[in-house]
Protein backbone atom coordinates (compact mmCIF):
# COMPACT_ATOMS: atom_id res chain seq x y z
CA UNK A 1 0.00 0.00 0.00
CA UNK A 2 2.74 2.39 1.05
CA UNK A 3 6.40 1.78 0.53
CA UNK A 4 8.99 4.25 1.73
CA UNK A 5 12.68 3.72 1.13
CA UNK A 6 15.43 5.76 2.68
CA UNK A 7 13.54 9.03 2.95
CA UNK A 8 15.65 12.09 3.77
CA UNK A 9 14.27 15.52 4.45
CA UNK A 10 15.95 18.61 5.75
CA UNK A 11 14.83 22.12 6.48
CA UNK A 12 17.93 24.10 5.66
CA UNK A 13 20.69 22.81 7.94
CA UNK A 14 18.33 20.77 10.06
CA UNK A 15 17.87 17.16 9.05
CA UNK A 16 14.37 16.10 10.05
CA UNK A 17 14.12 12.73 8.38
CA UNK A 18 17.31 10.72 8.28
CA UNK A 19 16.69 7.65 6.21
CA UNK A 20 13.18 6.45 6.95
CA UNK A 21 12.05 3.18 5.42
CA UNK A 22 8.87 1.26 6.04
CA UNK A 23 6.01 -0.56 4.39
CA UNK A 24 2.34 -0.46 5.18
CA UNK A 25 -0.11 -3.12 4.04
CA UNK A 26 -3.71 -2.64 3.00
CA UNK A 27 -5.99 -2.26 6.02
CA UNK A 28 -3.26 -1.67 8.58
CA UNK A 29 -3.58 0.98 11.24
CA UNK A 30 -0.22 2.42 12.17
CA UNK A 31 0.45 4.74 15.06
CA UNK A 32 3.50 6.93 14.90
CA UNK A 33 4.75 7.98 18.31
CA UNK A 34 7.87 9.62 19.60
CA UNK A 35 9.16 12.81 21.16
CA UNK A 36 8.55 16.27 19.70
CA UNK A 37 10.83 17.11 16.83
CA UNK A 38 11.46 13.48 16.00
CA UNK A 39 10.03 13.94 12.49
CA UNK A 40 6.62 12.29 12.93
CA UNK A 41 4.58 15.07 11.38
CA UNK A 42 7.15 15.72 8.68
CA UNK A 43 7.02 12.07 7.71
CA UNK A 44 3.24 12.17 7.41
CA UNK A 45 3.31 15.44 5.49
CA UNK A 46 5.95 14.06 3.13
CA UNK A 47 3.71 11.13 2.26
CA UNK A 48 1.02 13.43 0.88
CA UNK A 49 3.29 16.00 -0.71
CA UNK A 50 2.97 18.83 1.79
CA UNK A 51 6.71 18.51 2.23
CA UNK A 52 9.03 17.66 -0.61
CA UNK A 53 11.50 14.97 0.31
CA UNK A 54 15.18 15.54 -0.48
CA UNK A 55 15.90 11.97 -1.36
CA UNK A 56 14.49 8.51 -1.11
CA UNK A 57 11.72 6.64 -2.83
CA UNK A 58 8.06 6.69 -2.04
CA UNK A 59 5.38 4.51 -3.56
CA UNK A 60 1.67 4.83 -2.85
CA UNK A 61 -0.24 1.82 -4.14
CA UNK A 62 2.64 1.16 -6.47
CA UNK A 63 2.61 4.69 -7.88
CA UNK A 64 5.93 6.48 -7.59
CA UNK A 65 5.52 9.89 -5.99
CA UNK A 66 8.52 11.11 -7.90
CA UNK A 67 6.96 10.23 -11.23
CA UNK A 68 3.31 11.06 -10.69
CA UNK A 69 2.89 12.76 -7.36
CA UNK A 70 -0.60 14.11 -7.87
CA UNK A 71 -1.97 10.71 -8.79
CA UNK A 72 -0.33 9.15 -5.75
CA UNK A 73 -1.61 11.84 -3.39
CA UNK A 74 -5.17 11.35 -4.61
CA UNK A 75 -5.23 8.02 -2.85
CA UNK A 76 -4.82 9.68 0.52
CA UNK A 77 -6.84 11.90 2.80
CA UNK A 78 -5.42 13.91 5.65
CA UNK A 79 -6.69 15.26 8.96
CA UNK A 80 -4.77 18.08 10.61
CA UNK A 81 -4.16 19.03 14.20
CA UNK A 82 -5.69 22.46 13.54
CA UNK A 83 -8.74 21.10 11.61
CA UNK A 84 -8.30 23.55 8.70
CA UNK A 85 -11.97 23.54 7.88
CA UNK A 86 -13.12 26.13 5.36
CA UNK A 87 -14.67 28.79 7.60
CA UNK A 88 -16.75 30.40 4.85
CA UNK A 89 -18.56 27.19 4.03
CA UNK A 90 -21.13 25.27 6.01
CA UNK A 91 -20.36 21.80 7.32
CA UNK A 92 -22.11 20.31 4.32
CA UNK A 93 -20.28 22.75 2.04
CA UNK A 94 -16.95 21.66 3.50
CA UNK A 95 -17.72 18.03 2.69
CA UNK A 96 -19.11 18.64 -0.79
CA UNK A 97 -16.47 21.09 -1.98
CA UNK A 98 -13.76 18.71 -3.16
CA UNK A 99 -15.99 15.94 -4.56
CA UNK A 100 -17.85 18.51 -6.67
CA UNK A 101 -14.94 20.76 -7.64
CA UNK A 102 -12.11 18.25 -7.94
CA UNK A 103 -13.89 15.06 -8.92
CA UNK A 104 -16.74 16.73 -10.77
CA UNK A 105 -19.40 14.78 -8.91
CA UNK A 106 -23.02 15.81 -9.32
CA UNK A 107 -24.15 17.99 -6.43
CA UNK A 108 -27.03 15.70 -5.50
CA UNK A 109 -24.70 12.72 -5.31
CA UNK A 110 -22.09 14.59 -3.31
CA UNK A 111 -24.75 15.88 -0.94
CA UNK A 112 -26.20 12.42 -0.32
CA UNK A 113 -22.74 11.03 0.31
CA UNK A 114 -21.86 13.92 2.60
CA UNK A 115 -24.99 13.41 4.64
CA UNK A 116 -24.17 9.74 5.07
CA UNK A 117 -20.69 10.66 6.26
CA UNK A 118 -22.03 13.25 8.68
CA UNK A 119 -24.33 10.63 10.11
CA UNK A 120 -21.37 8.35 10.53
CA UNK A 121 -19.46 10.94 12.57
CA UNK A 122 -22.63 11.82 14.47
CA UNK A 123 -23.11 15.35 13.16
CA UNK A 124 -26.17 15.17 10.93
CA UNK A 125 -27.81 17.99 12.85
CA UNK A 126 -24.86 20.31 12.19
CA UNK A 127 -24.85 20.16 8.40
CA UNK A 128 -25.95 23.78 7.99
CA UNK A 129 -23.70 25.17 10.73
CA UNK A 130 -20.51 27.05 10.01
CA UNK A 131 -17.25 25.75 11.52
CA UNK A 132 -17.07 28.70 13.93
CA UNK A 133 -20.26 27.44 15.57
CA UNK A 134 -18.79 24.02 16.38
CA UNK A 135 -16.72 22.72 19.27
CA UNK A 136 -13.19 21.49 18.59
CA UNK A 137 -14.26 17.87 18.72
CA UNK A 138 -17.07 18.53 16.28
CA UNK A 139 -14.72 20.41 13.96
CA UNK A 140 -12.32 17.50 13.90
CA UNK A 141 -15.12 15.04 13.17
CA UNK A 142 -16.21 17.24 10.27
CA UNK A 143 -12.60 17.33 9.06
CA UNK A 144 -12.49 13.53 9.14
CA UNK A 145 -15.77 13.32 7.21
CA UNK A 146 -14.47 15.88 4.71
CA UNK A 147 -11.38 13.77 4.05
CA UNK A 148 -13.52 10.64 3.70
CA UNK A 149 -15.77 12.37 1.17
CA UNK A 150 -12.95 12.01 -1.35
CA UNK A 151 -13.03 8.25 -0.76
CA UNK A 152 -9.34 7.83 -0.01
CA UNK A 153 -7.72 4.43 0.38
CA UNK A 154 -5.37 5.75 3.04
CA UNK A 155 -6.08 8.21 5.85
CA UNK A 156 -3.35 10.25 7.50
CA UNK A 157 -3.98 11.78 10.90
CA UNK A 158 -1.54 14.42 12.14
CA UNK A 159 -2.06 14.71 15.88
CA UNK A 160 -5.84 14.80 15.45
CA UNK A 161 -6.58 15.36 19.12
CA UNK A 162 -3.65 17.51 20.23
CA UNK A 163 -5.48 20.82 20.06
CA UNK A 164 -8.64 19.56 21.73
CA UNK A 165 -9.82 20.04 25.28
CA UNK A 166 -9.40 16.76 27.15
CA UNK A 167 -13.12 16.10 27.38
CA UNK A 168 -13.46 16.33 23.59
CA UNK A 169 -10.68 13.89 22.74
CA UNK A 170 -12.85 10.81 23.21
CA UNK A 171 -15.45 11.63 20.57
CA UNK A 172 -12.76 12.07 17.91
CA UNK A 173 -10.89 8.92 18.89
CA UNK A 174 -14.13 6.97 18.71
CA UNK A 175 -14.61 8.03 15.11
CA UNK A 176 -11.05 7.06 14.21
CA UNK A 177 -11.46 3.76 16.01
CA UNK A 178 -14.58 3.02 13.93
CA UNK A 179 -12.56 3.66 10.79
CA UNK A 180 -9.86 1.29 11.95
CA UNK A 181 -12.50 -1.38 12.33
CA UNK A 182 -13.60 -0.79 8.75
CA UNK A 183 -10.06 -1.65 7.73
CA UNK A 184 -9.21 1.66 6.16
CA UNK A 185 -5.45 1.94 5.95
CA UNK A 186 -4.32 4.64 8.31
CA UNK A 187 -1.29 6.33 9.76
CA UNK A 188 -1.84 8.28 12.93
CA UNK A 189 0.65 10.58 14.58
CA UNK A 190 -0.53 10.71 18.15
CA UNK A 191 0.36 11.32 21.76
CA UNK A 192 -2.61 9.28 22.97
CA UNK A 193 -0.74 6.17 24.06
CA UNK A 194 -3.77 4.22 25.23
CA UNK A 195 -5.43 4.83 21.90
CA UNK A 196 -2.31 3.89 19.95
CA UNK A 197 -2.10 0.69 21.89
CA UNK A 198 -5.76 -0.25 21.34
CA UNK A 199 -6.18 0.70 17.74
CA UNK A 200 -2.93 0.07 15.93
CA UNK A 201 -1.72 -3.03 14.24
CA UNK A 202 1.79 -1.67 14.42
CA UNK A 203 3.49 1.23 16.15
CA UNK A 204 6.38 3.22 14.73
CA UNK A 205 8.54 4.84 17.36
CA UNK A 206 10.47 7.74 15.88
CA UNK A 207 13.47 9.52 17.29
CA UNK A 208 15.87 11.95 15.62
CA UNK A 209 14.37 11.45 12.19
CA UNK A 210 14.46 7.68 12.21
CA UNK A 211 11.99 4.92 12.93
CA UNK A 212 13.86 3.17 15.72
CA UNK A 213 11.14 0.67 16.43
CA UNK A 214 8.49 -0.81 14.14
CA UNK A 215 6.56 -3.46 15.95
CA UNK A 216 3.23 -4.59 17.40
CA UNK A 217 1.84 -2.37 20.18
CA UNK A 218 2.24 -4.97 22.93
CA UNK A 219 5.93 -5.04 22.32
CA UNK A 220 6.35 -1.30 22.64
CA UNK A 221 3.97 -0.71 25.49
CA UNK A 222 4.44 -3.84 27.55
CA UNK A 223 8.04 -4.71 26.90
CA UNK A 224 9.84 -1.77 25.36
CA UNK A 225 13.13 -3.11 24.20
CA UNK A 226 15.10 0.10 24.13
CA UNK A 227 15.80 2.43 26.99
CA UNK A 228 14.96 5.41 24.79
CA UNK A 229 11.38 4.17 24.29
CA UNK A 230 11.05 3.26 27.94
CA UNK A 231 12.05 6.71 29.14
CA UNK A 232 9.75 8.36 26.58
CA UNK A 233 6.78 6.28 27.69
CA UNK A 234 7.48 6.86 31.38
CA UNK A 235 7.61 10.58 30.74
CA UNK A 236 4.48 10.79 28.64
CA UNK A 237 2.43 8.45 30.82
CA UNK A 238 3.30 10.41 33.94
CA UNK A 239 1.84 13.50 32.28
CA UNK A 240 -1.56 11.90 31.86
CA UNK B 1 -34.95 80.74 -3.30
CA UNK B 2 -36.57 77.31 -3.56
CA UNK B 3 -36.70 77.58 -7.33
CA UNK B 4 -33.06 78.58 -7.36
CA UNK B 5 -32.08 75.54 -5.31
CA UNK B 6 -33.98 73.23 -7.67
CA UNK B 7 -32.41 74.91 -10.64
CA UNK B 8 -28.86 74.77 -9.38
CA UNK B 9 -29.35 71.21 -8.12
CA UNK B 10 -30.37 70.20 -11.61
CA UNK B 11 -27.27 71.87 -13.00
CA UNK B 12 -24.98 70.24 -10.47
CA UNK B 13 -26.68 66.87 -11.01
CA UNK B 14 -25.74 67.11 -14.67
CA UNK B 15 -22.14 67.57 -13.63
CA UNK B 16 -22.41 64.59 -11.31
CA UNK B 17 -22.90 62.32 -14.34
CA UNK B 18 -19.19 62.68 -15.05
CA UNK B 19 -18.46 61.98 -11.38
CA UNK B 20 -20.52 58.79 -11.50
CA UNK B 21 -18.97 57.65 -14.77
CA UNK B 22 -15.51 58.18 -13.39
CA UNK B 23 -16.48 56.48 -10.14
CA UNK B 24 -17.77 53.29 -11.70
CA UNK B 25 -15.09 53.00 -14.35
CA UNK B 26 -12.44 53.42 -11.66
CA UNK B 27 -14.14 51.13 -9.15
CA UNK B 28 -14.48 48.25 -11.61
CA UNK B 29 -11.10 48.43 -13.28
CA UNK B 30 -9.02 49.32 -10.23
CA UNK B 31 -10.40 46.29 -8.38
CA UNK B 32 -9.42 44.11 -11.34
CA UNK B 33 -5.96 45.70 -11.37
CA UNK B 34 -5.79 45.17 -7.59
CA UNK B 35 -6.64 41.46 -7.78
CA UNK B 36 -4.17 40.88 -10.59
CA UNK B 37 -1.52 42.92 -8.77
CA UNK B 38 -2.07 41.08 -5.50
CA UNK B 39 -1.84 37.67 -7.19
CA UNK B 40 1.32 38.86 -8.91
CA UNK B 41 2.81 40.06 -5.66
CA UNK B 42 2.31 36.70 -3.94
CA UNK B 43 3.39 34.77 -7.04
CA UNK B 44 6.99 34.38 -5.82
CA UNK B 45 8.22 35.42 -9.26
CA UNK B 46 10.96 37.86 -8.24
CA UNK B 47 10.86 40.09 -11.33
CA UNK B 48 7.08 40.42 -11.19
CA UNK B 49 7.20 41.17 -7.47
CA UNK B 50 9.83 43.88 -8.01
CA UNK B 51 7.88 45.52 -10.80
CA UNK B 52 4.70 45.52 -8.73
CA UNK B 53 6.50 46.85 -5.67
CA UNK B 54 7.88 49.69 -7.76
CA UNK B 55 4.38 50.33 -9.09
CA UNK B 56 2.70 50.53 -5.68
CA UNK B 57 5.62 52.49 -4.26
CA UNK B 58 5.33 55.20 -6.90
CA UNK B 59 1.58 55.47 -7.06
CA UNK B 60 0.92 55.32 -3.35
CA UNK B 61 3.86 57.58 -2.58
CA UNK B 62 3.07 60.53 -4.84
CA UNK B 63 0.02 62.82 -4.83
CA UNK B 64 -2.91 61.75 -6.95
CA UNK B 65 -3.12 65.34 -8.17
CA UNK B 66 0.45 65.15 -9.44
CA UNK B 67 -0.37 61.91 -11.25
CA UNK B 68 -3.41 63.56 -12.77
CA UNK B 69 -1.37 66.54 -13.96
CA UNK B 70 1.22 64.15 -15.33
CA UNK B 71 -1.37 62.25 -17.36
CA UNK B 72 -3.10 65.35 -18.68
CA UNK B 73 -0.38 67.99 -18.98
CA UNK B 74 2.76 65.85 -18.84
CA UNK B 75 2.08 63.09 -21.34
CA UNK B 76 1.41 65.52 -24.25
CA UNK B 77 5.03 66.64 -23.86
CA UNK B 78 5.97 63.05 -24.67
CA UNK B 79 3.61 63.11 -27.61
CA UNK B 80 0.70 61.32 -25.92
CA UNK B 81 -2.37 63.51 -25.72
CA UNK B 82 -5.36 62.27 -23.79
CA UNK B 83 -8.81 63.81 -23.52
CA UNK B 84 -9.67 64.88 -19.96
CA UNK B 85 -11.93 61.94 -19.16
CA UNK B 86 -9.59 59.15 -20.36
CA UNK B 87 -6.69 60.91 -18.67
CA UNK B 88 -8.62 61.08 -15.40
CA UNK B 89 -9.97 57.52 -15.64
CA UNK B 90 -6.54 56.10 -16.45
CA UNK B 91 -4.91 57.95 -13.57
CA UNK B 92 -7.55 56.91 -11.08
CA UNK B 93 -7.53 53.27 -12.16
CA UNK B 94 -3.75 53.06 -11.88
CA UNK B 95 -3.69 54.95 -8.57
CA UNK B 96 -6.50 53.01 -6.91
CA UNK B 97 -5.22 49.80 -8.45
CA UNK B 98 -2.01 50.36 -6.49
CA UNK B 99 -3.90 50.73 -3.22
CA UNK B 100 -6.08 47.69 -3.95
CA UNK B 101 -2.99 45.66 -4.85
CA UNK B 102 -1.62 46.22 -1.35
CA UNK B 103 -4.99 45.78 0.39
CA UNK B 104 -5.75 42.53 -1.42
CA UNK B 105 -2.20 41.25 -1.00
CA UNK B 106 -2.45 41.81 2.74
CA UNK B 107 -5.84 40.11 2.76
CA UNK B 108 -4.63 37.07 0.85
CA UNK B 109 -1.53 36.76 3.02
CA UNK B 110 -3.67 36.84 6.16
CA UNK B 111 -5.32 33.57 5.16
CA UNK B 112 -3.90 30.72 7.22
CA UNK B 113 -1.44 28.37 5.55
CA UNK B 114 -3.62 25.50 6.76
CA UNK B 115 -6.32 26.51 4.28
CA UNK B 116 -3.90 25.94 1.40
CA UNK B 117 -2.80 22.63 2.88
CA UNK B 118 -6.38 21.45 3.38
CA UNK B 119 -7.20 22.40 -0.21
CA UNK B 120 -4.07 20.65 -1.47
CA UNK B 121 -4.70 17.36 0.30
CA UNK B 122 -8.24 17.42 -1.08
CA UNK B 123 -6.72 17.55 -4.55
CA UNK B 124 -7.48 21.17 -5.45
CA UNK B 125 -5.15 22.91 -7.86
CA UNK B 126 -3.90 26.50 -7.49
CA UNK B 127 -6.76 28.06 -9.40
CA UNK B 128 -9.42 26.14 -7.46
CA UNK B 129 -7.72 26.89 -4.15
CA UNK B 130 -7.57 30.61 -4.87
CA UNK B 131 -11.01 31.02 -6.39
CA UNK B 132 -12.96 28.72 -4.06
CA UNK B 133 -11.09 28.92 -0.76
CA UNK B 134 -8.68 31.85 -0.45
CA UNK B 135 -10.30 34.72 -2.36
CA UNK B 136 -13.79 34.29 -0.84
CA UNK B 137 -12.28 34.51 2.63
CA UNK B 138 -10.10 37.43 1.55
CA UNK B 139 -13.16 39.38 0.38
CA UNK B 140 -14.54 39.40 3.89
CA UNK B 141 -11.26 40.55 5.40
CA UNK B 142 -10.63 43.37 2.95
CA UNK B 143 -14.17 44.77 3.04
CA UNK B 144 -13.46 47.43 5.70
CA UNK B 145 -10.34 48.71 3.91
CA UNK B 146 -12.11 48.56 0.55
CA UNK B 147 -15.01 50.51 2.00
CA UNK B 148 -12.58 53.27 3.02
CA UNK B 149 -11.15 53.42 -0.47
CA UNK B 150 -14.63 53.50 -1.97
CA UNK B 151 -15.45 56.59 0.08
CA UNK B 152 -12.08 58.19 -0.67
CA UNK B 153 -12.75 57.71 -4.34
CA UNK B 154 -15.96 59.77 -4.14
CA UNK B 155 -14.00 62.67 -2.71
CA UNK B 156 -10.89 62.21 -4.84
CA UNK B 157 -13.05 62.29 -7.96
CA UNK B 158 -13.46 66.02 -7.33
CA UNK B 159 -9.80 66.47 -8.29
CA UNK B 160 -10.69 66.10 -11.94
CA UNK B 161 -12.18 69.62 -11.82
CA UNK B 162 -8.62 70.91 -12.13
CA UNK B 163 -8.13 69.41 -15.58
CA UNK B 164 -11.35 70.95 -16.77
CA UNK B 165 -13.70 67.99 -16.46
CA UNK B 166 -17.23 69.17 -15.77
CA UNK B 167 -17.87 67.03 -12.74
CA UNK B 168 -20.05 67.61 -9.71
CA UNK B 169 -17.64 70.00 -8.01
CA UNK B 170 -16.83 71.96 -11.13
CA UNK B 171 -20.52 72.49 -11.87
CA UNK B 172 -20.96 73.83 -8.36
CA UNK B 173 -17.97 76.14 -8.76
CA UNK B 174 -19.29 77.45 -12.07
CA UNK B 175 -22.66 78.15 -10.45
CA UNK B 176 -21.02 79.89 -7.50
CA UNK B 177 -19.05 82.19 -9.79
CA UNK B 178 -21.99 82.80 -12.09
CA UNK B 179 -24.60 83.51 -9.41
CA UNK B 180 -22.34 84.90 -6.71
CA UNK B 181 -24.02 82.57 -4.22
CA UNK B 182 -22.68 80.10 -1.71
CA UNK B 183 -25.68 77.79 -2.11
CA UNK B 184 -24.22 75.65 -4.94
CA UNK B 185 -21.30 74.65 -2.71
CA UNK B 186 -23.70 73.57 0.00
CA UNK B 187 -25.75 71.59 -2.50
CA UNK B 188 -22.57 69.96 -3.79
CA UNK B 189 -21.59 69.06 -0.23
CA UNK B 190 -25.02 67.49 0.31
CA UNK B 191 -24.63 65.48 -2.90
CA UNK B 192 -21.24 64.17 -1.80
CA UNK B 193 -22.65 63.25 1.60
CA UNK B 194 -25.55 61.38 0.02
CA UNK B 195 -23.24 59.43 -2.29
CA UNK B 196 -20.84 58.57 0.57
CA UNK B 197 -23.72 57.48 2.78
CA UNK B 198 -25.09 55.18 0.11
CA UNK B 199 -21.65 53.60 -0.27
CA UNK B 200 -21.25 53.19 3.49
CA UNK B 201 -24.65 51.52 3.64
CA UNK B 202 -23.85 49.17 0.78
CA UNK B 203 -20.62 48.09 2.45
CA UNK B 204 -22.31 47.68 5.83
CA UNK B 205 -24.82 45.34 4.20
CA UNK B 206 -21.99 43.42 2.57
CA UNK B 207 -20.18 43.10 5.88
CA UNK B 208 -23.34 41.85 7.54
CA UNK B 209 -23.79 39.31 4.78
CA UNK B 210 -20.26 38.02 5.25
CA UNK B 211 -20.44 38.03 9.03
CA UNK B 212 -22.65 34.92 9.03
CA UNK B 213 -19.68 32.62 9.24
CA UNK B 214 -17.80 34.12 12.14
Amino acid sequence: MIKAKDIYKNFGELEVLSGVSFEVQQGEAISIIGPSGSGKSTLLRSLIGLEEINSGELYIEGISVKESGKKAYEKMGMVFQGFNLFPHKTVLGNLMEAPVIVKGEKKAKAEAKSETLLKKVGLSDKKDSYPAQLSGGQKQRVAIARALAMEPDIMLFDEPTSSLDPELVGEVLTVIRDLAEENITMLIVTHEMGFARDVSDRVFFMDHGKIISDTVPEKIFVNPESERIQSFLTKILSQN
Amino acid sequence: MFDYIINVSGYILEGSIVTFQLYFVTAIFSVIVGIAGALGKISKIPLLESILSLYTWIFRGTPLLLQLFFAYYGLPVLGITLQPFPAAALTFIINYGAYFTEIFRGGIESIDEGQYEAAKVLGMNYRQTMSRIVIPQTVKRVLPATSNEAINLVKDSALVAVIGLGDLLRSAKVAVTRDFSIVPFIIAAVFYLIISSVIVTVFRKLEEKYSVYE
